[in-house]
């Protein structure tokens, strides 16, 4: 061991130099001290003590599922383990490719967990919350048969030779499907409701709304000027309006226009707000990352005599869509979160209205109890949005943004 | 352009054979010529040093021949075949036409041999295999087969340059044009570069190279062109050009450099 360059300071010096080196700084310190201590408290006091949380526990199952038919809850759930075995797999399939090009260095199981826990530690407390929550064993029996799926994927994926991996992408496309429609046909999906409905609108919206904004930012950058006019009005049109008012106006309006013989049912209407209203926010932001590749790696790409679609395809998009993984990904979580205006706009009984919805079943009606499901909503958007945020940090070290 | 440079410009050496043919072409940026009259013939495995001073039209004349500028006159012949508007007839000129950029360009997303790999495989149509050993050939060549698997942002500008240059051979061209390929490279790398580009010459490729590097142009050029103001002023050989030019602009922008 080497001594450290500088000596540390003692807390005493440290709070000196930081806290109360003058007379304002003591006062702010002090002051900020007593206020952030005082909310600490009352929050501390009324998730552990005041907090009456069987109003969430009595109906934890309308937060996650809604009114899907409770004879046939084994549809979401197989759903859940077939999701965790599909992340294993793409997880052990990555693993490998990255240690065959010698990209990671093998590490003790041990460390692996701890790596995993430091990664995905918002997740777990999530997890583990709702678990806590639960009355009866099946969740837990359903969280551990994800994880064993997730777990033995991931070795399956592992050993998979590298000719698996076409079948391998078109699992991961296909499967997501298949559950949809296995799910669909236990309830069908405009009675879907709580944070099932949620992540549903979120995640096909986000898979819809990426393509369609890649193309859209294309477009505002090609050549022939109809498309170049069509592509910019589109996204100035979407970005003009807000999108509780298209909400509401697929909501009420969509007769006027569209018979309704054809009128497609309210939750795919709220799929089509979602995915067109984000296309244009996500084609305004690839279009960002594609100004910020340099125009010599297209002329790189002609003078090797390679198409237009391929030198886009190829060499441009791969490192435009790389240098807006943070935006990209912020758009997103403003997607996940913007499902509770369905909600409010709509009427789904999504996570948010279901949270003001328990307060007046019979058991809780009139006792005031709204604080308690609006905090426990917070915290399960809070786990999604900060557990989305951390995988795009790291996803965007590893894809090397910054380093040229 | 006078008739005794014309005659210059168009007497090929090499093989005799002419390879890349440049007749009466104009360029303009808006309102700027870039590109006065140029007429220059090069010869099957000639090469061809450009020289001159910045902003003399230089890098436009070889950007030209692929096409990476549009020529507003005059008519462009690479190997037989006429450069038109015709995107096919483009990219057939293009796959034949190496080209190794003052900033290398290298695609920082793909490793060094991708990089090398990527056109053969997707233009070339060849499989990845072979691509790979092709890749793993060239690499050899240039020097450096141990940074295959590496980013380009993890080598210097000179191992990058060299890169470059394996990725414009990987296509097979027939010849090879140099816009200022150690311009941006720091001093201890340049001869790495010009020795890659020496070899090439040796083996027979057909090169114009636009450089600010004399000892290059003097050593291996078989004829060197001066430019200014978007004009051919001189073609000479370079014992010639370095000992006894004739014309007073080059003189005097050879008095500046050397």
């Amino acid at each position: 061991m080497t001594a450290p360059a500088t000596p540390r300071r003692s807390a005493t010096a440290w709070a000196r130099h930081h806290l109360f080196r003058t007379v304002g700084d003591s006062v702010l310190t002090v002051v900020a001290t007593v206020i952030l201590g005082y909310v600490v408290y009352r929050f501390a006091n009324f998730v552990l003590v005041t907090g009456r949380w069987e109003i969430v526990r009595a109906n934890l199952s309308l937060f996650m599922v809604g009114l899907y038919d409770r004879d046939e809850l084994w549809r979401p759930a197989l759903a859940l383990i077939v999701a965790g075995a599909l992340g294993g797999l793409v997880a052990g399939v990555v693993h490998r490719r990255q240690s065959d090009a010698g990209a990671i260095d093998e590490v003790a199981p041990a460390e692996r967990l701890r790596d995993l826990a430091s990664r995905l530690w918002p997740a777990i407390i999530g997890v583990l919350t709702l678990l806590m929550l639960a009355q009866t064993i099946t969740p837990w029996l359903i969280v551990g048969a994800t994880l064993v799926a997730a777990v033995v994927m991931r070795l399956v994926g592992r050993l998979l030779p590298r000719r698996a991996l076409g079948p391998v992408v078109t699992l991961v496309l296909v499967t997501p499907f298949v559950m949809v429609w296995l799910m669909a046909q236990g309830t069908g999906w405009d009675e879907w409701g709580g944070l099932t409905l949620n992540l549903f609108l979120a995640a096909l919206s986000i898979v819809l709304c990426f393509p369609l904004g890649v193309l859209l930012a294309l477009g505002r950058r090609a050549k022939l000027p109809l498309i170049r006019a069509v592509s910019t009005g589109y996204i100035e049109l979407f970005r003009g309006v807000p999108l509780i008012v298209l909400l509401f106006m697929v909501n009420n309006t969509l007769q006027f226009f569209v018979p309704d013989r054809f009128a497609p049912s309210s939750v795919v209407r709220a799929i089509v707000v979602f995915t067109l209203f984000t296309a244009a926010y996500v084609a305004e932001i690839v279009r960002g990352g594609l100004q910020s590749v340099p125009r010599g790696q297209v002329e790189a790409g002609q003078a090797l005599g390679m198409s237009p679609v391929r030198i886009t395809v190829l060499i441009v998009l791969p490192q435009a869509l790389r240098n807006v993984i943070p935006a990209l990904v912020g758009q997103f979580i403003s997607l996940f979160k913007d499902t509770t205006l369905a909600g409010a706009a709509m009427g789904f009984l999504e996570l948010l209205r279901t949270a003001e919805a328990v307060t007046s079943f019979p058991d809780f009606s009139g006792q005031g109890l709204i604080a308690e499901t609006l905090v426990f909503v917070t915290f399960v958007f809070w786990v999604g949005s900060y557990t989305m945020s951390r995988e795009s940090q790291r996803l965007e070290k590893k894809l090397g943004v910054g380093t040229r | 352009m006078s008739e005794d440079v014309f005659a210059d410009a168009t007497q090929v050496a090499g093989t005799g054979e002419v390879m890349i043919e440049l007749e009466g072409v104009d360029k303009f940026f808006d309102d700027f010529q870039a590109l006065r009259d140029i007429n220059l013939r090069i010869g099957r495995q000639e090469v061809v040093v450009v020289i001159g001073p910045s902003g003399s039209g230089k890098s436009t004349m070889i950007r030209c021949i692929n096409r990476l500028e549009e020529h507003d006159a005059g008519r462009i012949v690479v190997d037989g075949t006429t450069l038109s508007d015709d995107i096919r007839n483009i990219q057939e000129i293009r796959r034949e036409t190496g080209m190794v950029f003052q900033q290398f360009n290298l695609f920082p997303h793909l490793t060094v041999l991708d990089n090398i790999t990527l056109a053969p495989r997707k233009v070339r149509k060849l499989p990845k295999a072979e691509a790979d050993q092709l890749g793993r050939d060239l690499l050899e060549q240039v020097k450096i087969p141990e940074q295959a698997e590496k980013f380009p942002g993890q080598l210097s500008g000179g191992q990058q340059q060299r890169v470059a240059i394996a990725r414009s051979l990987a296509m097979r061209p027939k010849v090879m044009l140099f816009d200022e390929p150690t311009s941006a490279l720091d001093p201890e790398m340049i001869n790495e570069v010009l020795e890659t580009m020496k070899d090439l010459a040796t083996e027979g490729m057909t090169m114009i190279v636009v450089t600010h590097e004399m000892g290059f142009a003097r050593e291996v050029a078989d004829r060197v062109v001066f430019m200014a103001d978007g004009q051919i002023v001189e073609v000479g050989t370079p014992e010639h050009f370095f000992t006894d030019p004739s014309e007073p602009r080059t003189q005097e922008f050879l008095s500046q450099i050397l």
